[in-house]
């Protein structure tokens, strides 16, 4: 990596809290309510301890790792460098698998919201032609980018919640007692698996500089994370009911499509819709960005720049190939792709990194 | 390389959407085609569904009616927005969907899965049942030729909680109610001949006809305007109404503009579930005297307040009444229940279906009458053995 | 006494080439404006040199008066040659305050381009030069094109001397420094670097020195030529040096942090690094009060997003997103579209042209017809075209007001690039609707975090900066507080100020 492409842990974690958006509204409040009931309020709060552990391990497993190296370079000290190559090689592969994921959820979305009956190949494309400019940039162009979108989404989220807060009930919210506490933490499960996905930010941090006594503050971002996702979901909830919310993939959408904005917009969905496609957007861009970051370590190439055409090309092709139907996809949503990320993200990460604390390579 | 993709993107852009021909998202609209349907009729058509709709194109253009028959809602409607020349009739901005009798008894599931699954409708569209006739006929009848019958169901809309006859339930309250209870209340309304005292108006009006209880299952029973009144107040959606307090030497016209509604369980002292507690706070403004009722007199008005408070006290208890007689927990007694006594009332929830027909139910009300506004009733020299005091009062209130 | 040169013969004419009177004729060959007299020091005729100058560069009274008459009296100079007489006229014998010893033919040329006369002594092989411009130039008037409404009204004009005095004046500061580089191949141009000495980052100044340096044009005569061989990506739109014509403006840069360019020939001062921020920035901001400066310049930003978004959202609208549109509303834009035969994309694709053209030519037209024919046009266009149902009213509000949004901008340039890229954004929203314009504003927004300046980030305070900082591009402090300085301009003291 050059020595101008670097960032800042601030930069790296804001890059972080944008992505993350993506899935929050993808997985909100639809999987916690499944499994929550009308608790599931509360389960982003009980997502954000267990976030936050993992936050603090992998803040102690790097804590002596030299500048420029990132979790790749972590894993091959760790396991060695056969090792750490099938490590690298099995995360690119999985994460060019699940930015095709991204890609085709987001274009679903559109479809079911504000495009009916449109193509979802054309929104693919467009969204991988954008993320493949943006993944052949710097990283630091990315999280420049995510750190200027930050604010109008923070803002959009909260004009919309705000909006909605004369169509919440408390019949719809309560009662919750000490006997939810199991229910709560079980709905706890899906936000903390989407939360877990900052591990995959790690291959980046080789770009990291470290100013002066900067240490990294991954807790604020993860409680403004988990409390977007408690917005979400207590506004859809207090909204719908737990019922209906359940009945309906895109409820925090469908609740968006009665908001009306001081007269002067209706139904502000589409608007919102489009804004939060810019989060797939920059969740897919940084995919491809991490694929081909761990491609050039695993292969010793001095830039990362050649990887990530072919990484697209083949994070679409997964796009168009990954399902034929919403049914197909909403399976692969629901059951499949959590469970990976959750053996990859909270069990291979951190098990890699703790053999390298213990084998004091970093 | 990126300048290369970007030209691509350019490109790509600039082909795909410079005439209708060539974009290639298939909801373009051309603005000037657009037929905007406000108002959505669905009746129960042989083994099919008749939908209605009435249209406008810009402001000025005249209103207008299209029907369709179809083997379900989702068919009619899909043949019925291409009915109107040249246009493209769109179904985003539709406020109401009248349902006929029949429909809601039937098929009222269709209308509410074709509203949450259709991305165009919007789930506050408002769901009326129509008594008394064909949905259909009441919107060709109040269709006039400057008058489109959603401008007039949207006054209703605006004024009915004025008046306190009803309140128009959305599709979101509904199917969560239905979701929720496995039953849900819906505004009725009903046709009503009335003289054209102006030409450009339709042949019909549109007056509430209390509310109705669809079943998930399927049927429907109709509320009294009694128990319409009872059950807006337990529900807490009153909001306003004028009522006529027969009292000694005349008739007083009240308007209750305040209802403050406390539901609330009352356990015996073992912490079984004893009751329920229905309590009603009336706030009422003298807007009308008609005869020489002395209004003054604190008796007068204890006696008013007293009749207010049992006119309201009997629409609650008649609401309470009906919903156990129909064994159907509109009045949400159960959520209030859970949530104001989760953990001690757990045993009565379990064996909710059970206790509900049998749980009593207590109704108290207390009014107080605010104000008569600036008349004095009644006239000050109309009273003889006033105390001094009392004419120094007022002589300040007069002045 | 004048007279006109001959073709003389040739002598070495190169940079290093010894000063000589034919050699220097030689240089100027076939330049009419080219004077050359020969007069006899101290009156002695026995005693010639060469007086050259061009004409109009100097003042001819001063020659007179400053050069020939102290040069020719007997008194002073009465018996005095060769390299004495030169040492004498470098001494102060000549009442000129500005004199040079010169001995290559490079040097001397250079300093009658710059409006010095020369005196060549032939048998010493080298000149005197003096300086005696004429005061033919613009004097300082009030800034034209960037309006002051309270503040300092003396702008940059052409001449570099006037420019620095003025930046003197209101920076007196042994520290400020104003380097000189000589530009362009042909016109030979000169350009200064103004800095604080130990306070502005070394490292700007450095690099600001290095790509002045570096560039490479036949001559500097339009801020472009300065402009673009002096930014980091000279492909972006959107401008990365800040130029004002207002020398307070300058000022308050150069005292920010900022490292200053000021080009002879031109009454512009140019600053770098230039950032997204500063171009939201006008000088009144610190003239009004606080609270108020700091609601305009919030202002501002909403204008950005409204040039830049307000057509391309209508587009988006209009012919996808119908439902976002309030009934009444759209009963009304159906009506008023009814009669127009184009489609929603051409009808605003045209008033977009049609509102360039009018600027353009508002700009273009001497100033009274300018302004009449922009008013004029766009009243009557609009007009006319809303009458003959080529354009719907609704569209003609949404370009007016984009277009008066896109005004507000202080600097033109960035007015110009959010132009361009308001045409884009509008190609996107009618291929793809909003998704078309979210998409095409990330790409903006990647575009405009690419960018740097001198090592700043374009977007800081933005991105790129920590996030502490952003209320210092948004607001604007009292005077009365002290605040941190920009932390991406590296600035010597580091600390706080009261900017």
């Amino acid at each position: 990596m050059g020595k101008n492409d670097t960032i800042t842990e601030r930069q790296l974690t804001v890059l972080i809290f944008v992505s993350l958006l993506s899935p929050v509204i993808r997985v909100l409040p639809a999987s916690a309510v499944q499994l929550a009931g009308r608790a599931a309020w509360l389960s982003p709060l009980a997502a954000l301890p267990a976030g936050a552990a993992l936050a603090a391990f992998t803040r102690y497993a790097r804590k002596n790792a030299p500048e420029g190296v990132g979790l790749q370079d972590m894993a091959q000290l760790a396991l060695g460098g056969v090792g750490g190559r099938i490590f690298g090689v099995l995360f690119a592969l999985w994460l060019t698998f699940y930015g095709g994921f991204v890609a085709r959820s987001a274009s679903e979305r559109l479809l079911a919201t504000v495009y009916p009956n449109g193509s979802a190949s054309v929104f693919i494309a467009v969204m991988f032609l954008v993320a493949l400019i943006t993944a052949s940039g710097k990283t630091k162009t990315l999280s420049r980018t995510a750190e200027v979108l930050m604010p109008v989404l923070i803002i959009v989220i909260a004009v919309v919640l705000l909006s909605a807060i004369p169509d919440v009930t408390a019949e719809s919210l309560l009662p919750v007692t000490y006997r939810d506490a199991g229910k709560v933490l079980y709905g706890a499960v899906p936000i903390f698996n989407v939360l877990s996905a900052f591990v995959y930010f790690l291959f980046l941090t080789g770009h990291i500089r470290k100013p002066r006594g900067e240490r990294p503050r991954r807790f604020p971002w993860l409680a403004l994370l988990a409390a977007t996702a408690f917005g979400v979901t207590f506004f859809t909830l207090g909204t719908l009911g737990d019922k209906l919310a359940i009945s309906m993939e895109n409820a925090f959408f469908m609740v968006i499509r009665n908001l009306k904005v001081l007269g002067v917009a209706e139904r502000v969905e589409a608007v919102v819709v489009a804004i939060w496609i810019v989060t797939d957007f920059i969740f897919l861009a940084a995919i491809l960005m991490i694929v081909s970051e761990i491609w050039r370590t695993v292969t010793g190439v001095k830039k990362r720049g050649a990887f990530v055409p072919p990484s697209a090309a083949l994070s679409a092709g997964a796009a168009f190939l990954i399902a034929k139907n919403a049914f197909t996809l909403e399976a692969w949503s629901d059951i499949l792709i959590p469970g990976i990320n959750l053996i990859l993200a909270v069990i291979f990460v951190p098990a890699v990194m703790g053999i390298g604390k213990v084998r004091r390579k970093y | 390389m990126k300048r290369l993709i970007f030209v691509v993107l350019a490109l790509s852009l600039c082909l795909t959407g410079c005439s209708s021909g060539l974009t290639i998202l298939s909801n373009y609209r051309r603005i000037e085609n657009i037929e905007l349907v406000r108002t959505v009729t669905a009746d129960i058509s042989g083994e099919g569904v008749n939908v209605a709709v009435c249209g406008t194109a810009g402001e000025e253009s005249v209103a207008r009616m299209y029907e369709k028959t179809g083997s379900s809602l989702g068919v009619a409607l899909g043949e019925l927005i291409l009915l109107p020349l040249g246009r493209d009739a769109i179904l985003s901005h539709t406020e109401n969907m009248l349902i006929g009798e029949d429909m809601a008894r039937e098929r009222l599931n269709e209308c509410l899965d074709y509203i949450e699954r259709f991305s165009e409708m919007r789930l506050d569209t408002g769901l009326l049942i129509v008594r008394d006739g064909t949905a259909r006929d009441l919107l060709k009848g109040l269709t006039g030729e400057d008058t489109p019958a959603p401008d007039v169901i949207a006054g209703l809309a605006r004024n009915i909680s004025k008046t306190g006859e009803g309140y128009f339930f959305t599709c979101r309250e509904i199917a969560s109610s239905l979701a929720d209870n496995g039953c849900a209340l819906m505004q009725c309304v009903r046709a009503q001949e009335e003289e054209k005292l102006f030409e450009a108006r339709g042949e019909l009006n549109i007056v509430p006809a209390g509310f109705a209880v669809v079943r998930e299952e399927g049927g429907v029973e109709f509320l009294s305007d009694q128990e319409t009144l009872g059950t807006m107040l337990i529900l807490q959606k009153y909001k306003s109404r004028n009522v006529d307090l027969s009292l000694p030497g005349g008739v007083v016209t009240v308007s209750v503009d305040s209802v403050e509604t406390k539901v609330e369980p009352v356990f015996k002292k073992d912490g079984s579930l004893e009751r329920m507690s229905v309590r009603l706070a009336l706030e009422a403004n003298v807007i009308c005297l008609k005869g020489e009722a002395d209004l003054e007199d604190k008796a007068l008005r204890e006696a008013a307040e007293m009749e207010l408070s049992r006119i309201f006290r009997e629409a609650a208890e008649s609401a309470i009444r009906r919903s156990r007689e129909l064994g159907l927990d509109y009045l949400d007694l159960e959520s209030i229940l859970e949530r104001q006594a989760p953990l001690k009332a757990e045993e009565t929830l379990r064996n909710w279906e059970q206790v509900f027909p049998i749980l009593p139910v207590e109704v108290e009300a207390e009014s107080t009458l605010q104000r008569t506004y600036d008349i004095v009733d009644p006239p000050q020299d109309a009273k003889e053995d006033q105390k001094p005091w009392e004419k120094m009062i007022r002589s300040l209130k007069g002045s | 006494m004048y007279r006109t040169k001959k073709d003389p013969p040739a002598p070495e004419t190169g940079e290093d080439a010894p000063v000589t009177a034919a050699a220097m004729e030689a240089v100027f060959a076939g330049c009419y404006d080219f004077e050359t007299r020969t007069l006899h020091i101290g009156g002695d005729t026995k005693n010639p040199v060469t007086l050259c100058f061009i004409d109009g560069l100097v003042s001819g009274s001063d020659v007179a008066e400053q050069v020939i008459k102290p040069l020719t009296d007997p008194e002073r100079f009465g018996s005095i040659r060769g390299a004495e007489a030169v040492s004498m006229a470098l001494g102060g014998s000549v009442y000129v305050y500005t004199a040079k010893h010169r001995e290559k033919l490079g040097e001397a040329a250079g300093d009658l381009l710059n409006g010095f006369c020369a005196l060549i002594f032939d048998a010493e092989r080298a000149a005197v030069t003096f300086e005696v411009k004429s005061q033919q130039r613009r004097g300082v008037e009030a800034p034209k094109e960037e309006k002051v409404v309270k503040g300092a009204k003396d702008a940059f004009v052409e001449t570099m001397k006037i420019n620095s005095t003025l930046v003197r004046r209101k920076l007196r500061n042994p520290h400020l420094k104003i380097k000189e580089f000589t530009l362009g191949k042909r016109a030979e141009t000169s350009v200064t670097l103004v800095y604080i000495d130990g306070f502005t980052n070394p490292q700007i100044v450095e690099e600001a020195a290095k790509r002045v340096g570096r560039i490479d044009v036949e001559g500097a005569l339009t801020s472009a030529a300065i402009e673009e061989n002096i930014v980091d990506n000279y492909r972006s739109p959107f401008p990365q040096v800040i130029s004002t014509e207002r020398s307070d403006k300058f000022c308050m840069n150069i005292l920010e942090g900022r490292v200053g360019l000021l080009v002879d020939g031109l009454p512009l001062g140019f600053l770098v690094p230039g950032t997204f921020s500063q171009f939201m920035k006008v000088p009144e901001d610190h003239s009004g009060h606080f609270i108020v400066a700091s609601a305009l310049t919030l202002l501002r930003y909403i204008s950005v997003a409204l040039t830049l978004l307000a057509p391309a959202f209508y587009v988006a609208v209009a012919m996808y997103h119908q439902e976002m549109i309030p009934t009444r509303l759209l009963q009304s834009m159906i009506e008023a579209h009814a009669s127009v035969p184009f489609s929603t994309a051409v009808e605003v694709i045209l008033m977009l042209l049609a509102f360039e053209l009018l600027q353009e030519a508002g700009i273009r037209l001497p100033s009274p017809i300018g302004e009449t024919v922009s008013i004029i046009g766009a009243l009557i266009v609009g007009q006319s075209a809303v009458e003959a149902s080529v354009v719907s009213p609704v569209v003609v509000v949404v370009i007016a007001l984009a277009g008066i949004a896109g005004y507000t901008m202080p600097n033109q340039d960035m007015g110009s690039a959010l132009r361009l890229c308001r045409f884009l954004l509008v190609l996107a929203a009618i291929a793809l609707g909003m998704f078309g314009v979210a998409m095409g504003c990330a790409l903006l927004v990647y575009h405009l975090s690419s960018l740097e300046s001198y090592g700043v980030p374009y977007m800081s305070p933005f991105a790129g900066s920590e996030g502490q900082h952003l209320s210092r591009a948004l607001l604007r402090r009292s005077m009365t507080v002290k605040r941190d300085r920009e932390p991406e301009l590296g600035t010597g003291d580091g600390g706080e100020a009261k900017l």
